[in-house]
């Protein structure tokens, strides 16, 4: 051990002072993951807590570890493979390449934006990394996954200041960019399936192209409240199995990396605004209006974006008070996306993207609050 | 009485409580009045080097307030008065020999119930403990000719292994009486004294205070989160504050008419094999008052306690506020993969370790940073050690683009750097709360 930090040691010197310096925010990260940074206090506090921000974002990445197996499994028994492990290994081998492209490219810029800034590589994108690929079809050309996280990174977030700064969750920015940029390879029906020729909707393309209830039209198309739950459906490889996400959204809760108030606030917006839509629904002839209420939960990016991106501490709103608001405004708006948009079944993206761009203004309202009651005390 | 249940907060489990026994500290052979101690003042020197002088005998004055006194804790010859950067002196150091000790007039109760308050006044500026109050906002010295809304005296002990009130005023009770006697003359408003379960006998038949309990973990003993539950400081108040050690010492000074030098400090912290409670000499040089020897470099010794204390040494003098030493270890080294550890030992806020599972164990943690820093990326967590209706987070934001009016809006009149010491603790990105409201309560002083 203490060999192989005297050779870190001599690298950092060599490498911060020699022709590669581009690549010290990389050495950097490796360098301090493979050994605490070792740095003492020097005022008071003088003691620590023993958190840091590795672990801190190693923790949301444990807490995606569910989703990744359910989500590689469920890709390849949608593509057809029999056996637990071969469905596995085939959806793993789809997932796989998706999240090389992301680290590879993501982190590339990430170290020409830490060396100009001169900083070490940040966590935050260890999260983002792997954030991306499970919000994505399995059949994802690599290339737009490229293109997609350079958005992400850069405009997403580099240019706000890096990790802290910015106003949108990165991963969504970069999803976002490939929606709406190359729609056809990350919507409609042909995408889900990791088998050329094969095509297969999702329960909300099902739900929203109904023409009688929508249940029915989910039944018919074999789609049950079950397996929604359990995730044996198409959609983006991480966002299928509610339970996996459910498992990752308790590690997140217990350990208090993720926020309660938020995902508290956007069940209830949902919920609340899925049961009106559902009430004033009730005479339509069919699509999302008929859908009951707590289908919503269960389908499409709903649980996912919940758990691992309105949560995103960064992008969300930062008072208690605010992350109610903001929690419940999304979940209003993913279901209003769903109910009456029909171009886009799926709202979630969109929803979470538009908590992030009205966050600021909520801790305004919040902060102002406080200042009202600071100034009225003993009034 | 008020009672106050702060549930917010949080106790670090330490180590190293002290054992509940008062010894004599083993030798007296040096000990400093250090400027430093005293946000703030600007000394002009009484004493050089080589000067022979008496226990109470003037060291330096402030300058801007002439009238406001240091006076020596202990007779002998000034040794030394260090000077730091720009010239700024730092301490003066004397080195004790004898106990002649300057006299003053003496009184009882009844006399100073019969002073006027410029009496009260000019008794308290002329025996040097007028330091010992100090006003918020700003945690400065008493501004002389200020008028304090109220004073706050606060007897719950609720820092990491903090010296109990009870032990350093055992057998005072006279002598506080006498103290606030005269402290009451310096305001028209109230004196609150805050106890706790454990303090209040101490405080049973105390007249002239409005008594308050407070409960709760770290920081509910703070008199800033005190003062924001009893009373909150406007724009344009001041309130004063003092320790109830201070509080009899003053008491001392009126009925004996000798500045006394001695004070009793708790010894605690993990790396110190015998801890308990030691009478010494006010400014006492640290290793004075142990009885075993220390490593510096892999044992570090704080004066005051680990979240708030000043770094000093063995060869540092104990600072004027300060009532216990704690030691604690050093940083060994960097840690093999020390993120991912099972943390059956780490010290943490956060329910990411296991430790989280035996929350009784007390822990012996170093002074590692424990990560470096980083941006803001926690929210709402902060708020959960900081017993106030205060924003941490904006009002940190708000000091480091000084923006002043943001930052009165946002409470920097009622937060001292030891408030939000909690949240620098607990912070994953490393930030340094004391270090920015010190320095946003800078920027409002300049702005006057």
């Amino acid at each position: 051990m203490e060999t192989l930090q005297k050779l870190l040691a001599t690298l950092d010197v060599k490498i911060k002072e020699g022709p590669f310096k581009v690549v010290h925010p990389m050495f950097g990260a490796i360098n301090t993951m493979l050994f605490t940074p070792g740095h003492g206090t020097t005022t008071g506090p003088h003691i620590r807590d023993s958190i840091d921000m590795k672990r801190f974002m190693g923790i949301v990445i444990f807490a995606l570890v569910p989703s990744i197996l359910v989500g590689s499994y469920n890709v390849g028994a949608q593509a057809g493979v029999e056996g637990l492990f071969a469905a596995f290994m085939f959806g793993f081998l789809k997932l796989l390449p998706i999240i090389v492209v992301t680290y590879a490219v993501g982190l590339g810029w990430e170290m020409i934006f830490g060396h100009i800034n001169g900083h070490d590589i940040h966590e935050g994108f260890l999260v983002t990394g792997i954030l991306l690929p499970l919000t994505l079809p399995p059949t994802i050309p690599l290339w737009q996954v490229a293109v997609a996280v350079s958005f992400g990174t850069v405009i997403g977030k580099e240019v706000f200041g890096g990790t802290g700064m910015n106003l949108l969750n990165p991963a969504l920015t970069a999803r976002a960019f490939l929606f709406f940029t190359y729609p056809g390879d990350i919507s409609g029906d042909n995408v889900w399936v990791a088998v050329d020729g094969f095509s297969g909707a999702t329960p909300l393309a099902a739900a929203a192209a109904s023409t009688g209830p929508a249940v029915e039209a989910l039944n018919n198309a074999g789609f049950t409240l079950n397996s929604m739950f359990f995730g044996s459906v198409a959609g983006s490889i991480g966002e299928t199995s509610t339970i996996a996400i459910l498992i990752g959204a308790a590690i997140l809760l217990i350990t208090g990396v993720g926020s309660w108030r938020i995902m508290l606030a956007t069940i209830l917006g949902a919920y609340g605004m899925a049961l009106i839509v559902q009430f004033f629904g009730a005479d339509a002839a069919g699509g999302m209006r008929t859908l009951p209420a707590h289908y919503h939960l269960v389908m499409g990016g709903f649980m996912f974006g919940m758990v691992f991106m309105a949560t995103d501490p960064v992008s969300a709103a930062g008072t208690n008070a605010g992350k109610w608001i903001y929690g419940i405004l999304i979940g209003v708006m993913v279901i209003l996306i769903r109910a009456f948009n029909p171009a886009y079944p799926e709202g979630m993206m969109l929803a979470i993207l538009f908590g992030n761009v009205f966050a600021p203004l909520i801790d305004h309202f919040v902060v102002q609050a406080n200042i009202k009651r600071r100034l009225n005390y003993g009034k | 009485m008020g009672v106050f249940k702060l549930k917010k907060g949080y106790d670090i489990p330490l180590q190293g409580k002290a054992e509940r026994r008062v010894e004599k500290a083993p030798k007296t052979t040096a000990v400093a009045v250090q400027p430093i101690d005293f946000r703030g003042l600007r000394p002009a020197m009484k004493v050089e080097a080589g000067d022979k002088i008496n226990r109470g005998s003037i060291l330096f004055v402030d300058k801007q307030n002439p009238e406001i006194l240091f006076r020596s804790p202990a007779a002998g010859t000034v040794r030394e008065v260090v000077r730091g950067e720009r010239r700024a002196i730092q301490r003066v150091i004397i080195d004790v020999a004898g106990d002649s000790a300057e006299k003053f007039d003496s009184y009882t109760l009844d006399q100073v119930n019969a002073f006027s308050s410029s009496q009260a006044k000019e008794v308290l500026l002329n025996s040097g403990l007028w330091p010992i109050i100090r006003q918020r906002p700003f945690s400065r010295i008493a501004d002389m000719d200020a008028t304090p809304k109220a004073i706050f005296i606060s007897a719950v002990d609720s820092a990491p292994l903090q010296a109990e009130s009870d032990m350093l005023l055992d057998g005072q009770e006279k002598n506080f009486q006498l103290g606030i006697q005269l402290l009451s003359k310096l305001t028209e408003g109230k004196i609150h004294l805050s106890v706790s379960t454990k303090t209040k006998t101490f405080f049973s038949n105390l007249s002239g205070v409005e008594l308050h309990e407070f409960s709760g973990p770290h920081p509910a003993g703070n008199v800033g989160i005190q003062i924001h539950h009893i009373d909150r400081i406007q724009a344009g108040e001041k309130v004063w504050y003092l320790s109830p050690r201070h509080v009899s010492k003053l008491g001392g000074f009126l009925s004996t008419g000798e500045y006394s030098g001695t004070k009793t400090y708790a010894l605690t912290g993990s790396e110190l094999d015998k801890r308990y409670y030691v009478t010494g000499s006010e400014g006492a040089l640290v290793s004075d008052l142990l009885s075993e020897t220390l490593q510096n470099n892999t044992q570090r010794v704080i004066s005051g306690n680990v979240l708030t204390g000043a770094r000093s040494s063995t060869l540092g003098f104990v600072g004027f506020y300060d009532d216990m030493i704690t030691v604690v270890p050093e940083l060994e080294g960097r840690r093999f993969f020390g993120w991912l550890s099972l943390g059956l030992n780490a010290n943490s806020f956060w329910p990411m370790f296991l430790s989280k599972l035996t929350p009784k164990k007390k822990l012996a943690p170093t002074t590692d940073m424990n990560g470096e820093e980083r941006a803001f990326v926690s929210t709402g967590e902060y708020e959960k050690v900081l017993p106030m209706d205060v924003l941490p987070v904006h009002l940190c934001k708000a000091i480091l683009v000084e923006d002043i009016e943001l930052m009165e809006q946002l409470g920097i009149y009622e937060v001292a750097a030891e408030d939000l010491a909690l949240c620098s603790y607990i912070c994953p990105s490393k930030i340094e709360f004391g270090d920015t409201i010190e320095k946003g309560v800078e920027i409002m002083e300049k702005e006057g």
